[in-house]
């Protein structure tokens, strides 16, 4: 099992959670997350006050699915997040060692 | 067990019913309750004789089998008649009969002490009001405790029984002269035993707790009763958010629920105790006192809540979606077998339980007046009242001649005037008169005198909301606008709105009103912009009809509000401009947050189509607003600090857009300017024609026209007509406490500062100002401004002198600075509120010919003149000028050319250093 984590874009997130539903991904957990990788924040005035937005409002989506479907769930994030901008964002991988379901106490993919 | 003890119960069961718990309580719709009364007698009496009719050597295995058989009934019962309060009953029924049966069994043994034990049924059970799977509340009331200790034993087999059988029995063991002690650290049990009833053992010891004991500890704790009733309601209803229109409601537990009946019964109970010393002589659930609808609403709602038991098969009061469709397919509390569409079903629930919780509030209002607030006003409201046509009486509003509402229209809005100004509540007794006055509301028609004015007070009012619901539920809101009636109590089924529509438009109204006493960083921020808008009863207004639209029958529902608002127009008098900023903000209230959600909002390139959209910082800070109470008013979770801080992003890159281009976007007659053209001509007089109009808005920018309405863009261009045979054109009106001044006349040097140097030494503040040309040089100023010392409202004929002032100085034949010369202290007071430094920046990247400066500085009297005298005498020339005030602070922005322009890097430096000499 596999846990992706996808920080995008707000405004990819509509098109990202379609494109997912599409092939048939079940479930995602979504966070409304703030910061900043290479892409800086920047200083904005708002009458005559200076102030810094450093961090930047981002969504998070973490989905827990089999090993077999991560390279199609992966290219489907890819394709649907993608503006070719600063700030598209980051898709990290990592390994899960079990899952369990908590109503019948299913594990493994049955879980999922 | 012994025959001698199967006699017994036997005579327990007849005194039993005799004695009246057996009979069903007392029901106000009496023709129709007699029939069901007897049916659920013979219901119950079915389920008794099964038990004694029941081998008695081993209770246990047969009165499960008893229990688990006659509960099947029950339900069946309720499949076929969806009474609800019949299955209360005949559960309460059938559980006395299992209980007694095994105090019998259990206690036998203990035959000395059984004479000193008596069981008690508290609580629901004590009501005979027992849900399919609510708990069952006993006591076992000893006569000292010394039996209390003794029978431990019997007493947990006992309830180990009950558990076997799958009952969820929650016990209690007292000894009587405990139970005469007030428990204020368990004001729960205090209440349930307001509701205590005879079940088996020694009916003695139970009648000298019912008799003597309970009436007595009532009469002592009256008031701390009632203050733990308040409490314990007001933290209940506060949990739900203090409203009855919750989508998924809980039955029990929301306001409106049944705990807010039981409320109601529990506060006349304590009344009665209290007056009689007694119970009294019709024992039972319900209190005479109770009206008619609200035994109504317990029907229906207990009918829900047996369902939702039954379905879910544990103690369950959550009414789900799925479950709203299920009683609305049975026509469950309305007509059974008769289906009808969720929504209208939730309908009848939401008038049900706005019922009990008006009855529950008032009750409990009037047992338990809100102290520290009451005490604090009373000599406020004295005064406040003295005179008036209303009055205060326990902290309630009523009226002091009643006949007067139903007579003058007016009156009745004033009362709610009255209502959102101060925060009160109406009387019970004035409510009723409300209604009344709202049923001959409808014969007079919706004509009303002064309606927008009076509207107008309550919108703009600190307790606007309260008022608006209070008008709602009492019937005006519909009476005066049949528009709303739409959404009255309309349910929108998904998983984000968590109340109903009229309830969401309320909830906006107080998300903007609660901002005055917001403390997170970014909530102050919402507030200032609230208090920067120059009509913020339009953003309530349409806040109030926004989702009119979704009760009618538009594919669109902004389609449906606007048409809507459209019919409610014409009956307040709005004036074209207030209109249109009304329409603007329905048609437009999810383009905010659907570019908040869906587009990127660092990008440019959104900011400035949002801009173009929106047009004007004013409508701006209106649609923000909005955006921020319509997201809030979803659920209570709805608006996270993520959504807030987007939003507020949002909204200061479109602001900085909007005044940051003013110069770049400019009206060319031949392109956008046509339809300008066409939309304004038809207000012009006749001999003007279409090229002179074109003529006149060429090159003005894009923001003077959709700051003003065509109407005023017509009057500016009728007097720039007449700039041919005057040197300058005027036009100064009143709005409330704000002067607007225009000026039209062809550009000169030292104009702007020639203008507010006059104002000033008039000693009038200006607050907001606009300087803007056209191609030919003609400029349009606007200026806003009050009058601290009163002089133009108390000397009419002021207003001229003041214009003749400023047109002298314009054409130079009066001096500036003798007029100047009369006003001292315009650099205004010594110590400022609030200390603001002077910052200034410059921008030459916003506009492809001038340069933009922003200053920021502490406001004060002058503070504009002396500005833009620097700037008059250093040489620049004023493109734009956009004036603002945020209470102590000026934020103003010029665009600037000098000598056809843009000022250079070391320009820059100089201007700065005298601007911040002078300032």
């Amino acid at each position: 099992m596999t846990k992706i984590e996808a920080v995008i874009q707000p405004s990819r997130f509509e098109s990202v959670k379609e494109a997912l539903i599409e092939i048939g991904i079940q479930g995602m957990t979504v966070f409304e997350v703030r910061g900043h990788g290479r892409q800086k924040g920047h200083t904005e005035t708002y009458r005559g006050r200076e102030y810094e937005v450093d961090l930047l409002p981002k969504i998070k989506i973490e989905i827990i699915l089999a090993d077999k479907l991560v390279d199609l769930t992966v290219q489907t994030i890819l394709k649907a997040a993608k503006t070719g901008k600063i700030g598209d964002g980051k898709i990290f991988l990592s390994k899960v060692d079990e899952a369990i379901r908590i109503r019948n106490e299913e594990r493994g993919d049955q879980a999922l | 067990m012994k025959p001698s003890a199967f006699a017994t119960k036997n005579a327990e069961i007849k005194r039993s019913n005799k004695k009246s718990p057996a009979a069903p309580p007392q029901r106000i719709a009496a023709g129709q309750a007699n029939a069901a009364r007897h049916q659920r007698t013979q219901s119950a009496q079915r389920a008794a004789e099964a038990i004694i009719s029941m081998s008695l050597s081993s209770p246990g295995q047969q009165l499960r089998e008893t229990y688990t058989a006659e509960s099947a009934k029950i339900q069946q019962h309720f499949d076929a008649t969806g009474d609800g309060r019949a299955v209360t009953e005949q559960r309460a029924a059938l559980v006395d009969r299992i209980a007694i049966e095994l105090f019998r069994h259990h206690f036998a043994q203990e035959s000395n002490q059984a004479a000193k034990i008596a069981l008690v049924a508290l609580g629901g059970y004590g009501r005979r009001e027992l849900f399919p799977y609510s708990d069952i509340d006993l006591l076992f009331l000893a006569a000292d405790t010394a039996t209390e200790v003794n029978l431990k034993s019997a007493t947990r087999d006992f309830c180990q029984a009950l558990w076997d059988m799958r009952m969820r029995v929650s016990p209690s063991a007292r000894a009587l002269p405990e139970c005469a002690k007030f428990k204020s650290e368990n004001p729960e049990f205090n209440i349930s035993l307001l509701d205590c009833r005879y079940l088996a053992g020694d009916e003695n010891l139970f009648n000298e707790l019912h008799q003597q004991i309970l009436p007595a500890l009532v009469s002592r704790n009256r008031a701390s009763l009632r203050e733990n009733l308040a409490e314990l309601t007001r933290q209940r209803h506060a949990k739900y958010g203090e409203t009855v229109f919750h989508l998924e409601p809980n039955l029990k537990n929301s306001p409106g629920g049944l705990r807010d009946f039981h409320t109601a019964c529990w506060l006349e109970r304590i009344s009665e105790l209290t007056g009689e010393k007694q119970f009294p002589a019709h024992p039972g659930r319900t209190s005479p006192k109770l009206n008619p609808e609200a035994e109504q609403a317990f029907d229906f709602i207990a009918a829900a809540r047996c369902l939702v038991h039954f379905r879910q098969g544990r103690d369950d009061n959550a009414l789900t979606y799925e479950l709203q469709s299920v009683a609305a397919e049975l026509g469950l509390g309305v007509q059974l077998d008769k289906s009808m569409p969720p929504a209208d079903w939730m309908r009848r629930y939401f008038r049900h339980a706005r019922v009990i919780f008006t009855l529950a509030t008032q009750l409990l209002d009037a047992a338990v007046p809100e102290k520290s607030s009451l005490a604090d006003r009373v000599g406020e409201w004295k005064a406040r009242f003295s005179n008036s046509p209303f009055a205060i009486s326990s902290g309630r509003l009523v009226v002091r001649e009643p006949a007067t509402i139903t007579k003058d229209p007016e009156q009745l809005l004033s009362l709610f005037e009255v209502m959102a100004r101060d925060g009160l509540k109406l009387s019970r007794e004035t409510e009723q008169e409300v209604e009344s006055a709202a049923a001959a509301l409808a014969t007079a028609g919706p004509q009303i005198p002064n309606l927008w004015p009076h509207l107008q007070q309550i919108l703009i009012a600190p307790y606007a909301a309260d008022a608006l619901r209070s008008m709602h539920a009492q019937g005006v809101l519909v009476r005066l606008f049949p528009e709303f009636a739409a959404i009255d109590s309309l349910v929108i089924r998904d998983f984000y709105h968590h109340y109903t529509v009229d309830a969401h438009s309320f909830i906006t109204i107080e998300n903007l009103k609660d901002l005055r006493s917001k403390t997170t960083e970014w909530e102050r921020k919402f507030a200032d912009i609230l208090s920067e808008l120059e009509q913020p009863q339009l953003l309530f207004l349409a806040l109030l009809f926004h989702d009119v639209g979704k009760g009618m029958p538009h594919d669109d529902h902004i389609e449906g509000s606007l048409h809507a608002v459209d019919e409610v127009f014409p009956r307040l008098g709005l004036n074209p401009t207030e209109t249109e900023s009304v329409r603007y903000l329905i048609a437009n209230h999810l383009e905010m947050s659907a570019n908040l959600l869906r587009r990127d909002i660092f990008d440019p390139q959104t900011i400035r189509n949002f801009a173009e959209k929106v047009g004007t910082p004013e409508r701006l800070k209106m649609l923000c607003l909005f955006t921020y109470a319509d997201i809030r008013a979803v659920n209570p979770e709805a608006l996270t600090p993520w959504k807030a801080e987007s939003l507020w992003q949002l909204y200061v890159s479109t602001e900085n857009y909007l005044n940051r281009n003013v110069d770049e976007e400019r009206v060319h007659a031949n392109q956008d300017g046509r339809e300008w053209v066409e939309r304004i001509i038809p207000l012009v007089s006749t001999d003007a024609n279409r090229h002179e109009l074109r003529e006149f808005l060429e090159g003005l920018p894009r923001r003077y026209l959709l700051a003003h309405s065509p109407q005023e863009v017509a009057r500016h261009f009728e007097m720039s007509r007449r700039l041919e045979s005057s040197a300058v054109e005027l036009h100064l009106e009143s709005q409330g406490h704000i002067y607007e001044l225009t000026v039209l006349t062809a550009d000169r040097p030292q104009l702007f500062a020639g203008i507010s140097g006059t104002i000033a030494a008039w000693g009038m503040n200006i607050w907001k100002a606009e300087a803007f040309a056209n191609a030919s040089g003609i400029i349009v100023d606007t200026f806003h401004f009050t009058d601290p010392f009163r002089t133009l409202e108390l000397n009419p004929s002021e207003m001229d002198r003041f214009k003749t002032s400023i047109t002298d100085v314009l054409c130079g034949t009066v001096s500036l600075e003798s007029l100047m010369r009369g006003r001292k202290n315009l650099r205004g007071p010594a110590i400022a509120k609030v200390p603001v430094s002077t910052q200034i920046r410059f921008d030459d990247f916003c506009s492809s010919h001038s340069t933009l400066m922003e200053i920021a500085t502490q406001d004060h009297p002058g503070l504009l003149y002396q500005i833009t005298s620097v700037l008059a005498q250093y040489g620049c020339n004023l493109e734009v000028a956009l004036i603002d005030t945020e209470g102590q602070r000026a934020i103003d922005v010029f665009y600037l050319t000098l000598d056809g322009a843009k000022l250079g890097a070391n320009h820059q430096r100089k201007l700065r250093d005298l601007l911040l000499a002078q300032l």
